[in-house]
């Protein structure tokens, strides 16, 4: 439900990160996202068909407190010469990392 | 009724908007704004008092920038009702003195500041106010007390006097003069060790990195020889002069600095940063020299605008770039020169290093005239004194530059710092090229940097970072284990369990079979293991942790002992020496898995095979990340048992107040929760307790030996050096010499908080007396830091 939804964005630890070149790394993303906090995870979005990276990833944090400084001083920074966009998401479940082909 | 509720709660919500508004931009000018309010103000006293009261002083504190409007507001009510003025006076004294009992330090600085502007504006007397200044430098002169807290006093009340000095040498001259001498007497006999310790450059050319008591003091001098005529703080008051002559004054009450408790916490000292002087800037207003006290008014200013708006780095560019004295001073070098005093700030910057790196970039994309030129003009400045910078900052430097320059297309003229490739590889200057060049290929990849970097500095460019396979290379059909990982990559693609991983290594010899320390350690086992698992994972991180996570159950059978955990990470890094974001990733993974512990990766760092890694960047983000890990851990496990204990308190209490025989009731409830994070409202058992108490100790234990052994190594390290060199007749000054010793330090800064905790034992065991100068030096700084 949506205020289900809400909830779970208010405390998720997991962002959404969007216009990321397909060239670009889990390595490289690693990087500049544990300049705000020790990361849990990331999880690469791939085309549905030729799995491969499509320019979009999830990064999960430990805290949430980290979580919420990459909102704040990495989105809309560049990585890989792209502007990236950060976005909360309400926590990555199986299936999603697969983009439109 | 409820109308009149509503209306009322209109009424004071204009109120605190037009108050927290005033001095904003406006069409009318600051003066009939302030003289309208006060009689808005004014009419609406007989109702909203209170709230007028707790509005006010609210923006005296978190709107210190703005304190000399508010001090005239408070002026102009306070010629129109001395009451209130009094009132008003009674209210910032408690503020002043709850502040200081809660360590809020800051807050005290404003409320102070605020009473002493009042006196400017006629609401106070000169006389008591210094009666107060007087208490407060007693306070310096108390016995038994840790220097940091006379220095906090001190400092408050020097960082008061630009605002009331002219006021207090035209009406009290000979008080000021003599609060002046009971200053330069603490000052005189200060200890100032830590200073060193504390210094972004060893060298104090071209400008000296003084203490800041000494800075404000030299400036507070310098304010005095001039008259105490300061130029920096906008006085609203002075327009009001006729007014505020005839207002009646209060006495401050006798307010006596609550005595010092072990539990308070001071702020540490620290240095000025000064990289720029009015010759660095190009023509226009002129920067202000060191002691002038208006440098000292800019920065404070500015660091409070940074503080405000640190959250959003958009909006703090954008409150930077309109300081409001921008057309009085070069504000982008004064704005550059704060960013970089705050990022080199020791021991660590106020706010994560990134947090200065995307402001900087906000302020390019603001200002793009002329911010690039001036951020390129204190890069160069600061890679040319590089040489004496001290360790910790350089690497904040490395992870700033590289990051900054992923954000602007890598455009850098290299050519420039061409000279750095005749110098010793070792030297700080080629240093800090090829690490920024390793940092910057861990934010882009590898064709990027080299197609970037002049072919002169081949040297310096880092190599691809690829997993080196040695059962895979030629020749590796003469090597023990080659049959056995070709074997093993088989079975693991073929997705096996982890116990046939055993299986397929269990006819491996065991090359130590001589020694009969620990039969189970087979480091032939381990190599096969760790070097073919590792190259099988080495796609991506997600891979590798996929398969450390995988096959953790063989990590754990073949690595118990601390000797076979070295071992580990020594054929680790055989695979990934090539690739140092990879390394540091694995070690962070396999800490948090607990495959291996904290002192195996200490004792490995300085073991013989990493002599050759030693001075580079990545093995200490590997030291640190460990120290880190295992200061959480004791840092949670700490901070659950206090809440374990608040609520078998407050369990305690509770059932003190209701009816007797609940207790055992309550205990058998407790112990129904699971060990540990029990519920938030259960209430934990006294067994629970203990357990949690035990494991807390035995976390100590282990983070006490951490740290034992760190510094043990640094010492054995660093004695060798020193006692060959003597004996050689070679200076013992090298590069190597000072990487390690200001690796020491930056151990000591990064982590004082934990190490505090053990620094008798480490002063006992460790840092004796027949230790080498240069080492005890180190660890005296390190101590004097609270002291």
């Amino acid at each position: 439900s949506r205020g289900e939804q809400e909830r779970l964005l208010r405390t998720s630890t997991t962002m959404y990160i969007g216009n990321l070149s397909f060239y670009t790394t889990e390595e490289q993303i690693y990087e500049l996202f544990s300049k705000c906090g020790d990361v849990k995870r990331i999880i690469m979005g791939l085309d549905k068909f030729k799995k491969t990276p499509c320019g979009f990833c999830f990064v999960e944090y430990y805290s949430r407190a980290d979580a919420e400084n990459s909102m704040r001083y990495i989105n809309g920074t560049r990585l890989d010469d792209r502007i990236i966009r950060t976005d909360w998401d309400a926590g990555f479940i199986e299936g999603r990392q697969y983009g439109r082909g | 009724k409820r109308r009149r509720v509503s209306e009322n709660q209109e009424i004071e919500d204009r109120l605190e908007s037009l108050i927290l508004r005033v001095g904003e931009k406006s069409t009318s000018s600051l003066e009939s704004n302030l003289e309208g309010l006060a009689s808005v103000l004014e009419a609406d006293l007989a109702t909203f008092r209170s709230k007028i009261l707790r509005i006010l002083t609210d923006c005296a504190i978190k709107m210190p920038e703005k304190c000399t409007i508010y001090t005239t507001l408070v002026g102009l009510l306070n010629a129109k009702n001395y009451n209130f003025g009094g009132e008003f006076v009674e209210y910032m004294v408690r503020n002043l003195k709850d502040s200081l009992k809660a360590c809020k330090w800051d807050a005290a600085r404003y409320s102070l500041r605020f009473l002493a502007d009042l006196v400017n504006c006629h609401v106070i007397s000169a006389g008591s106010l210094l009666q107060l200044l007087d208490n407060m430098v007693d306070a310096a002169k108390e016995d038994g007390v840790p220097q940091v807290r006379k220095d906090w006093y001190v400092f408050a009340v020097l960082s008061t006097l630009p605002w009331v000095g002219r006021e207090l040498y035209e009406k009290k001259e000979q008080a000021l003069e003599h609060l002046l001498v009971s200053i330069e007497v603490f000052l005189g006999k200060r200890s100032k060790k830590h200073h060193a310790a504390l210094r972004v450059w060893a060298l104090d050319t071209p400008h000296p990195q003084e203490e800041y008591l000494d800075c404000l003091w030299a400036q507070i001098r310098k304010l005095r020889q001039d008259n105490w005529a300061e130029k920096h703080i906008p006085r609203p008051y002075l327009a009001f002069d006729s007014i505020l002559c005839e207002a009646l004054q209060h006495n401050l009450p006798t307010i006596l600095p609550p005595p010092h408790h072990d539990s308070y916490q001071y702020p540490m000292p620290h240095v000025v940063f000064r990289m720029f002087d009015y010759t660095d800037c190009p023509e226009g207003p002129i920067l202000p020299g060191a002691h002038s006290i208006e440098r000292f008014l800019i920065e404070e200013h500015l660091h409070q605008i940074i503080e405000m708006h640190h959250l959003e780095r958009k909006d703090c560019a954008a409150h930077l770039l309109n300081f409001p004295y921008k057309l009085k001073i070069p504000l982008d070098y004064s704005i550059v020169e704060v960013i970089f005093a705050e990022l080199f700030h020791m021991p660590s910057p106020r706010y994560l290093e990134i947090v200065y790196g995307s402001v900087l970039i906000e302020l390019c994309k603001l200002q793009p005239s002329t911010m690039p030129q001036v951020l390129a003009q204190a890069t160069e400045i600061l890679f040319i004194r590089i040489d004496t910078m001290n360790t910790a900052c350089f690497d904040r430097f490395v992870n700033w530059f590289s990051y900054h320059l992923s954000n602007f297309q890598f455009r850098w003229s290299w050519e420039d710092w061409d000279s750095c490739l005749q110098l010793d590889p070792e030297h700080p200057r080629p240093k800090f090229v090829r690490e920024v060049l390793l940092k910057s290929l861990r934010l882009s990849y590898h064709q990027r940097i080299k197609d970037m970097m002049p072919d002169s500095f081949e040297s310096l460019i880092p190599t691809k970072p690829e997993p080196k396979f040695k059962y895979a290379a030629e020749g590796a059909g003469s090597l023990p284990g080659t049959t056995s990982a070709h074997k093993l990559v088989v079975s693991i693609r073929a997705k096996c369990k982890p116990e046939e991983v055993l299986h397929v290594l269990q006819d491996l010899p065991n090359p130590r079979q001589d020694e009969d320390v620990d039969p189970r350690f087979n480091p032939l086992k381990i190599d096969v293991f760790v070097q073919t698992l590792l190259n099988l994972g080495s796609k991506s991180f997600s891979h590798s942790f996929a398969a450390i996570s995988k096959f953790h159950y063989v990590f754990k059978e073949l690595a118990e002992s601390e000797e076979a955990q070295i071992c580990i990470l020594r054929n680790m890094f055989d695979l990934w020496h090539g690739h140092q974001q990879m390394m540091c990733v694995l070690i962070d993974k396999m800490l948090k898995t607990q495959i291996i512990e904290c002192s195996a990766v200490a004792n490995w760092i300085f073991s013989k095979d990493m002599s050759g890694e030693f001075t580079k960047l990545y093995l200490w983000e590997i030291l640190h990340l460990t120290i880190k890990k295992m200061s959480k851990h004791v840092n949670r496990l700490g901070r659950e048992l206090a809440e374990a204990l608040e609520r078998l308190r407050h369990a305690e209490s509770d059932s003190d107040e209701s009816e007797d025989g609940d207790g055992e009731g309550n205990n058998n409830s407790g112990q129904r929760g699971k060990s540990g994070g029990a519920d938030d409202h259960e209430k934990p058992s006294e067994d629970m307790v203990d357990r949690m108490e035990e494991r807390l100790e035995a976390a100590q234990a282990d983070q006490k030996n951490l740290f034992l052994i760190i510094f043990q190594r640094f010492i054995m390290i660093l004695s060798e050096h020193l006692v060959r060199s003597d004996t050689d007749g070679r200076d013992f000054n090298t590069h190597w010499y000072k990487w390690t010793i200001g690796r020491l330090q930056q151990v000591f800064l990064v982590h004082h908080e934990q190490v505090q905790k053990y620094s008798s034992t480490l002063e006992t065991l460790l840092f004796t007396q027949d230790l080498d100068p240069h080492i005890l030096e180190v660890f005296h700084q390190f101590t004097s830091l609270r002291a």
